[in-house]
């Protein structure tokens, strides 16, 4: 036995702990109180954004608001993370306090409704990403589905009204599209959607001509990845839209048929829509695209496991516009019937615009793979079916991805076609030539490589490019914005006052000034704060008592920290040595 | 070709400066000797030139597994603390302290050391120390370069790190692929964006000025050359925003231990112990058994 030691120490240790307890429990209560409490900590917040090579302009505003956080007493850190992995990690996985990144803005205003209704509490992808659950919010965003035009946008005001007062992400700027355009090329707007490449590609200045329309992009990773569903990858804006069409398209803000050759609202109350598809449709690989295929889709993206996991794994895509659909019947090859849940046919039209899948490839992919997730939405779908203007080539490499037409296609050949498409197209196909940085991207277009630019281009590369002899820039507008979004399951966020001031921490009109060098609109009206940059009612929205409802408590972006502490002191935090405590 | 015109002029350059350094520091007679008895001296090296194209072979042949390793399974994002122990060290960014004193002449020569001066700093030392008596040296290069590339793989897998041009552009300027867009397309296609920690520029670089210390005897002239380029390069590395100070300390770092590991090993001796250390093995189950 040589344990003898270790008995004596043990025995030891008890009597000292014995003598020192008896001692405590003698001493006074004010001993205890101090070492029953822990101190109050600093509020500590992590803002996650992607690394200047992903976007400068996101960088640039969260460092900005790191400085500001810190300047409010904050312990703020900032982490950059690759543009895929950070929609994960906001997207799926939900593991972040706070987040900059740029949105690519709302097709309708009830795109807010999938944002964050809390049925989608659980759900992945922009499904409610910020974790509200507010009964108000959801309130107003059901009552706006289903009321009428004039109803509606006092609805929608409320609930502006409302999203102002608890912020559950808030805009900092709407930036303006640039691209880079060699000299003899019109370019009416640029190009980031279908509707404007189809613009540039119809031009009847532009050619025609014997080969592809060249674009140039930047980016990492932005072909490895082909599927519609997943959310957590970079991409080129616009490139899947190209491939998948929708029953309607969204054209501004028109709603244009375009593989349904009709769609008849033919009851009151409009609680059903008759979709006639157009005749001789194709998908890329030849299959004929029939009603099937629409009815597949939409019950697909409800549980892509259909059926065979409980509860459903619904895809991380298209589910704002999916659950306005009650259900389906197939009259015909051609004809269907889509029964909506209570809504406005403005609102319910939304879901004739989710792009259509082929049943005969995407069935197969129910299977689960992993815990809530199918192959449908792991599957890098490096080859994709659709049934878009443009079917992707074999031939693309890690610098070059081709488009190529799709001629079977029944808008390239029917006369009855959207006016959109007039003299469409001057171009056999599209080619993204992928460069690593802007910078290369506007080398590629002053060395006459490239037609046109369509990523984002940083203001210095722009400059650049309008002081090059044969190319100038273009720029216009997008419903795109930079926001900053809170993960209210994270202690603090959770308080809808401590967010509501910290959205107040970003100068929204030095950053467009100095970060965005003008190339942007600042978010200052109620509805531009929540993302809808255009209000088309009549009725104008309630101003709060101060014009600007989250003015920034200081000037030229620099916070008057001592304001700044009286407002988190106003909603009953406290400070020590200039700290903010928990 | 973007890439093959940027490769062309590197190679360009780079050979000038090799040829221009072979005649000063080794000189045209040495080297003419050398490449006549070239066949046993490029035997005396065969293993090491082997574990070090293995280990690059499977740095380049595994890029997109180490990517989804580091990314999506490992993920241990420490961009965050190497700011923040930047910050802590100095008081201030030791960078954006770099970056105040720019200049476009100074901006200039970093750029051409990081790219130019770099390659050149790396390629040399194997000529001259193929020109000398004994391969000893060589050897101990390759050993000492294959460390390099594993220890820094292991790392690049383990911990995602973003340099400070890429985290804070309002503190720090990424001043080289703003003076030079281009060279993105070369380095993208050795490196991605998540791996600085450690800066594998600084510590190649620091193995070569190391190991010219070593070989001070054998050519004098070459250590001043290498401890300025090597220190330059490590410079450049945090003047173009590319690196924190903590890359190249670790940088340093792991360029000691590999040329402590390039003198002290052999790729023989390893193999050799290796084999013994599995025979006695084999020996004691043979022994156990009977």
């Amino acid at each position: 036995m040589d344990d003898v030691a270790p008995s004596t120490t043990r025995r030891g240790l008890l009597a000292t702990v014995g003598v020192g307890a008896s001692a405590l429990a003698g001493c006074s209560e004010r001993l205890w109180s101090q070492a029953e409490t822990t101190g109050p900590e600093q509020v500590s917040l992590t803002i996650k954004t992607v690394p200047a090579d992903d976007d400068r302009l996101a960088a640039t505003i969260a460092s900005r608001l790191r400085e500001n956080y810190t300047a409010a007493g904050i312990d703020a850190t900032h982490e950059p993370v690759s543009k895929a992995e950070l929609y994960r990690d906001i997207l799926l996985e939900g593991e972040y306090d706070v987040f900059v990144t740029r949105h690519s803005g709302f097709d309708e205003y009830d795109a807010l409704y999938g944002l964050l209704h809390s049925q989608f509490v659980s759900e992945r992808g922009w499904q409610n990403p910020f974790h509200v659950s507010d009964v108000t919010i959801d309130e107003y965003l059901e009552t706006q589905r289903e009321a009428d035009e004039t109803d509606r946008s006092s609805v929608l005001a409320d609930l502006i009204g409302h999203l102002l007062q608890t912020t559950p992400y808030t805009v900092v700027a709407y930036p303006y599209t640039v691209s880079g355009v060699t000299e003899p090329l019109q370019l009416p707007i640029p190009p980031r959607c279908p509707r404007e490449y189809i613009e540039v590609m119809s031009h009847p200045e532009n050619g025609p001509r014997d080969g592809p329309l060249e674009v140039g992009v930047f980016g990492e990773g932005l072909t490895e990845e082909l599927n519609p569903l997943t959310v957590d990858r970079n991409r080129i804006d616009g490139l899947l839209d190209l491939v998948y069409d929708p029953l309607v398209r969204q054209i501004g803000d028109e709603y244009v048929p375009w593989l349904a050759e009709d769609v008849e609202w033919p009851e009151e109350g409009q609680r059903r829509a008759r979709i006639t598809l157009r005749e001789g449709l194709e998908w890329h690989d030849g299959e004929s695209l029939d009603t099937d295929d629409v009815e597949f889709t939409l019950a697909f993206l409800e549980d892509t496991s259909m059926g065979s996991v409980d509860g459903g794994v619904p895809a991380p895509r298209y589910r704002g516009r999916q659950t306005l659909l009650d259900r389906t019947a197939v009259i015909d090859d051609r004809t269907i019937d889509l029964y909506v849940f209570e809504a406005s046919q403005t609102a319910a039209r939304r879901l004739l615009t989710i792009p259509l899948l082929p049943a005969h490839i995407w069935t197969e992919r129910s299977e689960a793979v992993a815990d809530r997730q199918t192959e449908a939405i792991t599957v890098a779908n490096e080859d994709p079916v659709g049934s878009g203007l443009f079917a992707v080539s074999e031939a693309t490499t890690a610098t070059e991805f081709e488009l190529e037409s799709f001629d079977a296609h029944v808008l390239r050949g029917t006369a009855d076609r959207p006016e959109l498409l007039e003299g469409f197209s001057q171009f056999e196909g599209i080619t993204f030539r992928i460069a690593p940085n802007p910078g290369a991207m506007g080398g590629l277009l002053i060395d006459g490589e490239i037609d046109v630019t369509a990523s984002e281009l940083p203001p210095e590369t722009a400059r650049e490019i309008r002081n090059a002899t044969a190319t100038r820039t273009v720029t216009g507008t997008t419903d795109a914005f930079y926001m900053i979004g809170y993960n209210s399951r994270q202690d603090e966020l959770g308080n809808p006052n401590f967010r509501r001031l910290c959205s107040r921490l970003i100068d929204r009109e030095h950053a467009v000034s100095e970060f965005f060098e003008g190339f942007a609109q600042p978010a200052t009206t109620p509805n531009a704060l929540v993302g809808l940059h255009d209000w088309d009612f009549d009725d104008e929205l309630e101003t709060s008592p101060d014009t600007d409802p989250l003015a920034f408590p200081g000037t030229d972006g620099e916070p008057n920290t001592s304001r700044v502490q009286s407002l988190f002191a106003d909603i009953g935090y406290r400070y020590e040595d200039e700290l903010l405590l928990e | 070709m973007a890439l093959v015109e940027v490769l062309l002029e590197l190679v360009f350059v780079v050979a000038t400066m090799l040829v221009t350094a072979t005649l000063v520091i080794v000189g045209p007679r040495n080297v003419a000797a050398a490449l006549q008895d070239f066949r046993w001296r490029l035997e005396a090296c065969l293993l090491p030139v082997a574990a070090l194209a293995v280990v690059l072979l499977i740095r380049w042949s595994t890029g997109d597994i180490v990517q989804r390793l580091e990314r999506r399974v490992l993920r241990n994002n420490i961009t965050p603390y190497l700011f923040e122990l930047d910050q802590a060290l100095f008081g201030t960014n030791p960078v954006a302290v770099l970056q105040s004193f720019q200049t476009e002449l100074l901006t200039s020569f970093f750029v051409f050391v990081y790219i130019y001066g770099y390659a050149f700093l790396l390629i040399f030392p194997f000529i001259a120390y193929f020109a000398l008596e004994e391969m000893d040296e060589l050897s101990t290069l390759v050993v000492a370069f294959t460390a390099n590339y594993a220890i820094g793989l292991l790392c690049y897998t383990l911990f995602i790190a973003f340099g400070p041009r890429n985290v804070d552009p309002l503190l720090f300027e990424g001043l080289l692929y703003d003076a030079f867009p281009q060279s993105r397309t070369l380095t993208n296609t050795i490196n991605q964006n998540t791996n600085v920690f450690p800066s594998l520029h600084t510590s190649l670089s620091m193995t070569v000025f190391f190991l010219a210390w070593v070989t001070r005897e054998k050519y004098p002239l070459w250590l001043p050359v290498a401890g300025f380029l090597a220190i330059s390069v490590s410079l450049s590395t945090m003047y173009l925003g590319i690196h924190w100070f903590s890359d190249v300390v670790a940088g340093t770092a792991l360029a000691l231990v590999s040329v402590y590991i390039g003198v002290n090993y052999t790729i023989e001796g390893l193999v050799a112990a290796s084999r013994r250390f599995f025979q006695t093995q084999l020996e004691r189950h043979n022994a156990d058994r009977e």
